[in-house]
């Protein structure tokens, strides 16, 4: 009795696990325990410095045995010049056929990662944890802990000097912050339906960028429905990140409060692919034509990541005539491979699964181009 | 043990001299080679006050009378040279009281040679550890004798730390006794069971057994988990990398070790 005592019968944390078992299970077949111990194991975090901050964090860090994993990648795995596209074909999903992109300059090299953002961590096999960040004499803060894997996303958007940016589902603001490192975003719309989240994104951001950097001109704060943009600001911005939300995998296995895998929020939890499917269908109104958008999840789940994007691109084109490109990553994300585990040969986007020796993730990405 | 039991009155006058006077020469006559005699002879002369050279010809004596050959007496004397200062009617107590708890003379002898430490296990130690084990864990006569013989370690095991492994096993891998037996736990360490369990358990091969004793899975038997090496348990049953185990392991003592810290070990009631 002593080991069953005072549990509920089925807290949503068993809950979540008893799903992940049924879906993931089939869906990563043989990798699903590997997966499995990690999501169930203490995660892995990145340290994204904070260029704003005069604190002497990044010598601390590399003292310490941490690696800027964004400048360690693999030598051999650099993007080829001629990058490849995968092309959204007629018909109901998207075809992997591989065509070769024309959008000259839209190609991803590792030149064009942004030379600002830093993200360190320590090696595979690691497991030391970071201390809090401390504050500067001007009160900001030295780096920003997030799961390394969340970077990737605003690396792979491709920010580029002055750029008008809107980051779709911003709070509580890790990856806000990781754009505002790139220090080239002419303007950032940053949103959050939660007003008590963008509260708690404010007050992150006041506590690593310089208060010049955060007026009026440069950054908007808002807590609209983002289901909504496509009505309020359309082809507007050139990068939109939409990083929805979902499952999130790793904290419904860990914490019981506030979990999505409750009884009583089934129906928000099986709504979810409608709301993210309607998050990324605004974020592609939101962008302008040859804008780019980068829809991202920190969930396993088909259903929420190739589904969703798969049936945006073909409602923007059904109801609104938005012709899309799916952005191969592949390039991008094998220089990482140091780094992070990445699912092998997704259909559509790129997937940074958790493996014990390097817990990071899980982080979907999936990058598309507006064609008109 | 007729024979022997005159070698040790033979013997015992000797014993009572100054250890200067154990000579090569008695040692000779008990079997010794010249080389182990002298190995022997050596390692007396070293003993520290005469107290404890004084018990050396009865313990040699109640080793032999076990049926243990001259080389494993010496073995085992290596390992556990505590052995020497045993006074010869307390040794004599624990052999017999090992004999009334099961082993037999084969058992018994083989007990001593592998764990010679049980032999400086005073009785009443003993009696509690299989008081605890009968009444606590409700192991039977047989399965206790069994668990002496397989895992003499166990003896001297803190009581609390045993308690805690036979909970774990029991409420939280859904293991009975028979199967604790078969498997020789008590030869593992607790760190060593829980380990391999939770690695199991958090890989989705291992679910502890509802109310009912029913599992969805097909828990591996708690044998195929504990008595393979590391390899075979990793390809054969965890199905898992000797990296992922080695950082789990690492994640797992931290983990613990912040647990106890806040207090969060399970109570003893
Ligand atoms: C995965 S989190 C975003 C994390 C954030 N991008 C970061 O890196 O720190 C998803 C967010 O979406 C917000 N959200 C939920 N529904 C929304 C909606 N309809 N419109 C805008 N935001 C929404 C939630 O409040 C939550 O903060």
């Amino acid at each position: 009795e002593k080991w069953a005592a005072t549990r509920a019968k089925y807290p949503p944390t068993t809950l979540a696990l008893q799903h992940f078992d049924a879906t993931y299970g089939v869906q990563l077949g043989q990798q699903w325990p590997s997966v499995r111990v990690a999501l169930l194991s203490e995660r892995k975090y990145g340290a994204l410095f904070n260029n704003f901050s005069h604190d002497a964090a990044l010598a601390d860090l590399e003292a310490l045995g941490c690696r800027d994993f964004i400048r360690d990648i693999d030598a051999e795995a650099q993007p080829c010049p001629e990058q490849e596209s995968k092309v959204v074909a007629e018909g109901e999903s998207i075809c992997v056929s591989m065509k070769k992109s024309d959008a000259d300059g839209q190609q991803l090299s590792p030149l064009q990662l942004s030379p600002h953002i830093k993200c360190l961590v320590f090696p595979r096999g690691d497991i030391t944890r970071f201390k809090p960040a401390k504050p500067d004499m001007l009160g900001l803060l030295g780096y920003y802990l997030m799961d390394a894997a969340s970077v990737l996303p605003c690396l792979a958007l491709n920010v580029q000097e002055g750029h008008n940016v809107l980051d779709l589902c911003a709070a509580p603001g890790g990856k806000s912050l990781a754009l505002l490192q790139s220090q080239c975003i002419g303007f950032l719309c940053v949103n959050d339906s939660s007003v008590s989240r963008t509260t708690r994104l404010k007050k992150v951001l006041h506590s690593y960028v310089p208060k010049q950097l955060l007026t009026d001109e440069k950054l908007r704060v808002t807590s609209f429905d983002g289901t909504k943009w496509g009505e309020i600001e359309r082809n507007t911005f050139d990068r939109v990140l939409v990083d929805v939300p979902c499952t999130t995998d790793r904290h419904s296995l860990m914490e019981d409060d506030n979990n999505i895998f409750s009884k009583i929020r089934t129906g928000e939890r099986r709504k979810l692919p409608q709301l993210q499917a309607e998050l990324l269908l605004a974020g592609i109104q939101a962008a302008c034509p040859g804008g780019e958008i980068v829809y991202s999840t920190c969930t396993l789940s088909q259903n929420q990541n190739m589904s969703v994007v798969e049936q945006a691109v073909h409602s923007a084109r059904e109801n609104h005539g938005i012709h899309l490109q799916v952005v191969d990553l592949q390039p991008f994300t094998h220089m990482f491979r140091k780094t992070f585990n990445f699912a092998p040969d997704l259909p559509v986007g790129e997937m940074v699964i958790p493996h014990l020796t390097a817990n990071f993730g899980p982080i979907y990405m999936c990058k598309l181009r507006r064609l008109t | 043990l007729c024979s022997s039991t005159s070698l040790h009155h033979e013997l015992s006058s000797p014993s009572k001299k100054p250890d200067t006077e154990l000579s090569l020469r008695i040692f000779l006559d008990m079997g010794f080679t010249d080389t182990q005699a002298e190995q022997l002879h050596d390692t007396v002369s070293k003993l520290r006050g005469g107290s404890a050279a004084k018990h050396v010809l009865s313990t040699l004596t109640a080793l032999f009378a076990l049926g243990l050959n001259p080389s494993s007496v010496l073995k085992l004397l290596d390992k556990c040279p505590e052995l020497y200062s045993v006074k010869e009617p307390q040794l004599q107590q624990r052999i017999d009281n090992l004999r009334k708890l099961g082993l037999g003379e084969g058992s018994i002898q083989r007990v001593v040679a592998y764990y010679p430490q049980i032999l400086t296990v005073p009785v009443k130690t003993v009696k509690t550890a299989v008081g605890f084990l009968r009444e606590k864990c409700l192991f039977t006569v047989q399965q206790v004798t069994d668990i002496l013989r397989d895992s003499p370690a166990v003896l001297t095991e803190n009581l609390g730390q045993l308690e805690y492994k036979f909970q774990y096993v029991y409420f939280r891998m859904g293991v009975k006794q028979g199967e604790m037996v078969k498997s020789r736990l008590f030869r593992f360490t607790l760190d060593e069971v829980r380990h391999r369990h939770s690695f199991l358990e958090r890989r989705g091969l291992y679910q502890t057994p509802d109310k009912k004793g029913q599992t969805v899975i097909l828990n591996p038997k708690l044998d195929s988990i504990l008595s393979v090496d590391q390899n075979t348990f990793l390809t054969d049953v965890a199905l898992a990398s000797a990296e992922e185990y080695d950082v789990f392991k690492r994640l797992m003592a931290r983990e613990w070790h912040e647990q106890e810290q806040e207090g969060g070990r399970i109570e003893a009631d």
